[in-house]
């Protein structure tokens, strides 16, 4: 008889745990079943009225049920307390496309990109960055580089100048002097990326003011070959590995010989378009072995040592390598602009 | 230079090349051909006569032709006003291209037309070769014009290309057909085939030729007489034509073909203009001076003036008197070809503006050892086209003979230069077909002896240079230099440099790039850092340009204004750059923020402030490593209207003002057509980039926790916030390690005059703290903040 009220009370809780509805009522089936006052509990206290050999088993059944009724419970209280958290989650749902908060990364001039991006391929071919005044001497700009007075490729540079002997530099050849002069007759290898002026008007493709990166090495036994593998090395870094350099004989009154190198058309690959004008190839940099006259005038003996140098143009490598119509542009600095150089190259 | 192909033919054969051959093989010698060009263009062409010529039914001008063009009879809608029956003229037949497009045969205002009679403007040619009545109307061809005839270009002599050569400053002599042919000869291994004249004296001459100064080394003459002068013939018409030169009468024209063809300019005065048989050339005169195109100059000291009987006859090199000049009626003449320095030439025609064909031959060089092939060319010419009969001797003054330069090099030598393995036979092949004379003098040397007409040869550097050019840098094999391993890379200065300018765009600066050269006027504004000592332009093209600037913040201020124009308002902009003053050179840094700082696009915005900008100061002392110890902040005083002067500061470094920034004053704002909150900033970054700066070691964390503790006061406005800090750190009885200020207010319910702050203060130590420290350590903070600055305690 007991027994059976024991399995009627068990079903009547397990009913009532499974259809309770939030941890309040498991609270209150804790109590009605488990809490001192319970059935259960008054069922247990009729255990010493049994007949000794019942009470055994009776007290077996009894626990039984009870540690079932606890489990039971935990595991309600569990999950009823897992679906209230999920409730409660899905209703602090978000909108992810709204705008993030951030500080957003400052744009840059390409200029900038461009000129640290050549840097950073010379610096990790051993070159050390050399720097030099844009207010020179007529000596700097152009004498010890091989341009004496009157020389008709002064007419080639057109010069600002501030005294007869002081000018804006028209190049950023005249520190290849400043460094030869400060090397005191050891090897030289060194960039100088720098300001430049020239008196001409601004419009879409010239300006008064531009940039160079000159480029010196100086060494024993330094010639053509090894001006070329440099050169075709950084314009397959600058503009891709399938970029082909090609050298043309040229004139600088401080190289000779000189050149003037080309490089394979990006936009046709150097089968021949509009953006070459039909060549395949476009003209990037200008360079030279080293003329005597400017390693003797600066301190090297031309039979002993030799050297090459290079100039490249930075907003002319911009403009190629971003597509940008007007020279001008890198010097309004309308923030739609520099907006669009936001990445790292 | 414009080189005709057709005339450069005559010299070289390249029948089997085309121009554009020829150009690419110029171009890869060194010598860039701009364009290849043609002198007119023109398909499906005829010569026609017209056979009739009636009014257009339906219209005021045009005229309905009958044109027989030999095979047959079309009928023509022309709208020439001389469209006439009997002229002979060009016609574009159906299916023609022209310059202008291709002829379709047409109903015109209801009457059938099958072609075009066309002008030689219709063809292509360049209107500054017409006359008014070729731009006008259609092309007159003579009586004697074969009807039918298929070839008109070259009927008219129109069948020419042009090269448009860059002649660098080292190829002077590349100004000369002749010497251009020996180039392209040597370029395509041909024969080249310059002619070389000489018409034989038949009296003498009592002229007598001379120079006064030593920027004229060279002069020779002739005298000339009974010349008719007349038309040129149609060969040099055409020559001149294709190569930029407009005919005017055959003496003027010999005297540019020539040019053209040798280099060296020819002057030709009017004998009997001449008082005195003598041709001098001296600088030293002084007067005005009415030249051929009927203006006068003022001649200085300096310039090379030809003078006879001490007046000015010519501006040596750069252009006639009208006294002396050629013109119709002349009999008699001398002939000059002279050499001029070219420095003086540049100064003499850049300071009269006054430049020409021949000017600027004798400013890149000339030969002077040619003259007597020369004028012995021209007085052929003038023989053959001008009826010349009499010629005198040539009279030349020369200051030094010729001295060819000869220079020893070693195959060796210059294969090292090059990177190539060129063979001595190789080099000497090349060097001969450059007309170099070359002699072998050992197994690895040789001599070679440059030709008088190349003026950019001097040394072995420029040897290897003729040897490249001609055999192609493809020979060059590519190495990378074996050089020393050594350390390249960034110096410290350079490294921080970088760093400072990837932080700032880290925290969303944008990085700017602006002009070098300002006005002497903007120079001077927001010079926050008062470096005066500017340089100034000689010859500036603007006076918007005309100061090399000292400081930065002007020109970003510039950027700024042009954004806010274009509706960009909220900007954060920075520039860093080398600032040169005749005193110094050194880094700068300048900042401009405006408007908002952008959070979160439109929804959340926070506008910059003064503390924004001090802010990224002290970033950039502690991305450098430099303790906030080691810098301060003082307020700045200016009177200038320039910043807000309640609301800007100085930075001091190492006892120097190394910076100011702060809020535009409303006055310049305005200026700069800004609006709203404006902080800007200009810094010498030199004394951050050189400072020392000591590895900091590791300092211990204590295992113990803090302890914070906030306090409310009501202090006298003026108290500023680093003095209530230190004092909370000096009283702390050493237990406090940080105070931090989190609430500043000033208004309502606090009295005028005064501010309610709120600090929180961390304390802890190698320990537990009682609470009895704690207390204590804040009642005496209390106390000396009521002591000193009479702060109250708020509840």
């Amino acid at each position: 008889m007991e027994n059976k009220n024991i399995n009627e009370i068990y079903s009547l809780a397990m009913n009532e745990i499974q259809q309770s509805e939030d941890t309040n009522k498991l609270q209150e089936l804790k109590i009605k079943f488990l809490a001192k006052k319970s059935v259960l509990s008054s069922l247990m206290s009729e255990l010493a009225n049994l007949p000794p050999e019942e009470r055994k088993e009776f007290g077996k059944n009894l626990n039984d049920v009870r540690n079932r009724i606890s489990e039971e419970l935990a595991k309600k209280e569990a999950e009823l307390r897992k679906n209230e958290l999920d409730k409660k989650l899905k209703s602090e749902t978000i909108d992810i496309t709204l705008p993030s908060r951030k500080v957003e990364l400052g744009g840059q001039n390409p200029f900038y990109v461009v000129k640290d991006e050549i840097t950073d391929i010379f610096l990790n071919m051993g070159f050390e960055v050399a720097d030099g005044p844009e207010v020179e001497t007529d000596l700097f700009n152009f004498e010890l580089l091989n341009i004496p007075k009157d020389h008709p490729a002064r007419d080639m540079q057109d010069t600002f100048y501030i005294s007869d002997n002081v000018l804006l530099r028209t190049h950023t050849s005249p520190v290849q002097a400043h460094v030869m002069q400060e090397a005191n007759g050891k090897p030289i290898r060194i960039i100088c990326p720098g300001k430049t002026y020239r008196r001409d008007d601004d419009d879409a493709t010239h300006s008064h003011q531009f940039a160079q990166i000159e480029g010196l090495v100086i060494d024993k036994n330094i010639n053509i070959g090894h001006l070329k593998a440099t050169l075709e090395l950084f314009a397959k870094k600058m503009f891709g590995e399938k970029r082909e350099i090609r050298l043309r004989p040229s004139y600088f009154p401080f190289t000779e010989p000189s050149v003037e190198v080309d490089i394979t058309c990006a936009n046709c690959g150097g089968k021949g378009c509009s953006m070459c004008k039909g060549t395949g190839y476009i003209e990037i940099l200008g360079g030279g072995m080293v003329h005597p006259n400017v390693l003797k005038m600066n301190g090297y003996d031309p039979d002993e040592y030799s050297g090459f140098a290079f100039g490249i143009g930075i907003e002319r490598v911009a403009i190629l390598r971003f597509g940008i119509d007007d020279i001008r542009r890198f010097y309004q600095n309308d923030v739609r602009f520099l907006h669009q150089y936001r990445r790292k190259a | 230079m414009l080189v005709s192909v057709k005339e450069l033919k005559k010299y070289v054969d390249l029948n089997d090349l085309t121009s554009e051959e020829i150009a690419n093989g110029l171009t890869f010698a060194g010598i860039e051909v701009e364009e290849v060009s043609k002198l007119a263009s023109g398909t499906n062409l005829v010569i026609g006569h017209i056979l009739e010529c009636e009014k257009h039914p339906d219209s005021d001008h045009l005229h309905v032709l009958k044109v027989d063009l030999g095979d047959k009879v079309e009928q023509i809608v022309c709208g020439a006003p001389n469209a006439r029956k009997g002229l002979k003229v060009i016609v574009a037949r159906v299916g023609a291209k022209l310059p202008g497009g291709e002829i379709k045969a047409s109903s015109i205002r209801g009457v059938e037309s099958n072609g075009m009679c066309c002008s030689l403007l219709e063809l292509g040619v360049d209107s500054k070769y017409l006359s008014e009545k070729q731009t006008s109307g259609i092309e007159e061809l003579p009586e004697s014009a074969p009807i039918g005839e298929k070839d008109v270009l070259g009927y008219l002599g129109l069948d020419d290309e042009v090269l448009n050569l860059k002649i660098l400053a080292n190829r002077p002599d590349l100004l000369s057909l002749y010497n251009v042919a020996k180039e392209v000869g040597a370029i395509f291994n041909r024969k080249v085939n310059i002619p070389t004249f000489k018409v034989d004296d038949n009296f003498k001459t009592d002229l007598v030729v001379g120079s006064k100064t030593d920027k004229c080394l060279q002069f020779a003459g002739r005298e000339i007489n009974d010349i008719v002068i007349k038309d040129s013939p149609k060969f040099m018409k055409e020559a001149l034509r294709a190569m930029g030169i407009r005919s005017i009468n055959n003496i003027v024209d010999i005297g540019n073909y020539v040019m053209l063809l040798t280099g060296q300019p020819l002057h030709m005065y009017d004998k009997d203009k001449l008082d005195k048989h003598e041709l001098i050339a001296k600088d030293d005169l002084s007067v005005n001076f009415v030249a051929l195109d009927e203006k006068t100059y003022e001649v200085i000291p300096g310039d090379i003036v030809i003078t006879c009987n001490n007046k000015a006859m010519c501006l040596g090199g750069v252009m006639g008197s009208k006294e002396c000049a050629v013109d119709d009626k002349t009999k008699n003449i001398y002939i000059e070809s002279a050499f001029f320095d070219g420095a003086s030439i540049r100064h003499t025609s850049s300071r009269l503006g006054l430049s020409s064909e021949s000017s600027s031959r004798f400013v890149k060089g000339t030969n002077r050892y040619q003259a007597l092939d020369v004028i012995n060319f021209a007085s052929y010419l003038i023989k053959e086209y001008c009826e010349g009969k009499k010629f005198s001797n040539i009279v030349n003054y020369l200051d030094k003979p010729e001295v060819v330069r000869e220079i020893k090099c070693s195959t060796k030598r210059i294969n090292n230069r090059l990177g190539t393995e060129f063979s001595k036979e190789e080099m000497m092949s090349v060097l001969n077909k450059l007309h170099f004379d070359v002699k072998d003098s050992s197994s690895d040397e040789f001599l070679v002896k440059v030709p008088s007409f190349r003026l950019d040869v001097f040394n072995e550097a420029d040897i290897s240079e003729e040897i490249i050019r001609l055999l192609g840098f493809d020979h060059v094999k590519s190495v990378l230099p074996t050089l020393d391993v050594r350390v390249g890379g960034l110096t410290t200065q350079q490294y921080r440099l970088r760093q400072i300018r990837e932080s700032l765009r880290g925290i969303g600066l944008d990085e700017c790039l602006t002009y070098s050269l300002l006005s002497k006027e903007n120079s001077k504004k927001f010079n926050l850092l008062n470096d005066e000592e500017h340089y100034e332009l000689l010859n500036p093209l603007t006076d918007e340009r005309e100061v090399f600037r000292t400081h930065i913040l002007y020109a970003l201020l510039e950027s700024a204004s042009y954004n806010f124009n274009r509706q960009n308002k909220d900007l954060a902009l920075f520039e860093t750059s080398n600032m040169v003053s005749l005193s110094s050179r050194s880094e700068h840094l300048a900042i401009v923020l405006c408007g908002n700082y952008l959070k979160r696009e439109l929804m959340e915005k926070e506008p910059y402030d003064f503390y924004h900008m001090k802010g990224i100061v002290e970033d950039i002392f502690t991305l450098l490593g430099i303790e906030q110890s080691r810098y301060r902040f003082e307020r700045y005083s200016s009177d200038k209207d320039e910043l807000h002067p309640g609301k800007s500061a100085k930075i001091i470094f190492q006892n120097e003002c190394v910076g100011v920034f702060g809020e535009l004053h409303p006055v310049a704002l305005k200026s700069l057509g800004l609006k709203g909150n404006v902080i800007v900033l200009e810094m010498n970054l030199d004394p951050l980039l050189n400072s020392k700066v000591t590895i900091s070691k590791m300092s211990p964390i204590s295992k113990f926790p803090s302890v914070n503790r906030d306090l409310a006061f009501i202090i006298n406005k003026d108290v500023a916030a680093s003095d209530i800090i230190k004092l909370v750190k000096k009283n702390g009885n050493s237990l406090v390690k940080d105070v931090k200020i989190f609430d500043v207010y000033e208004g309502e319910n606090i009295f005028k005059g005064f501010k309610s702050v709120a600090i929180s203060i961390s304390l802890s130590k190698e320990g537990t703290l009682t609470d009895k420290e704690i207390n204590d350590t804040l009642d005496k903070i209390k106390f000396e903040l009521g002591k000193v600055y009479n702060a109250q305690l708020r509840m």
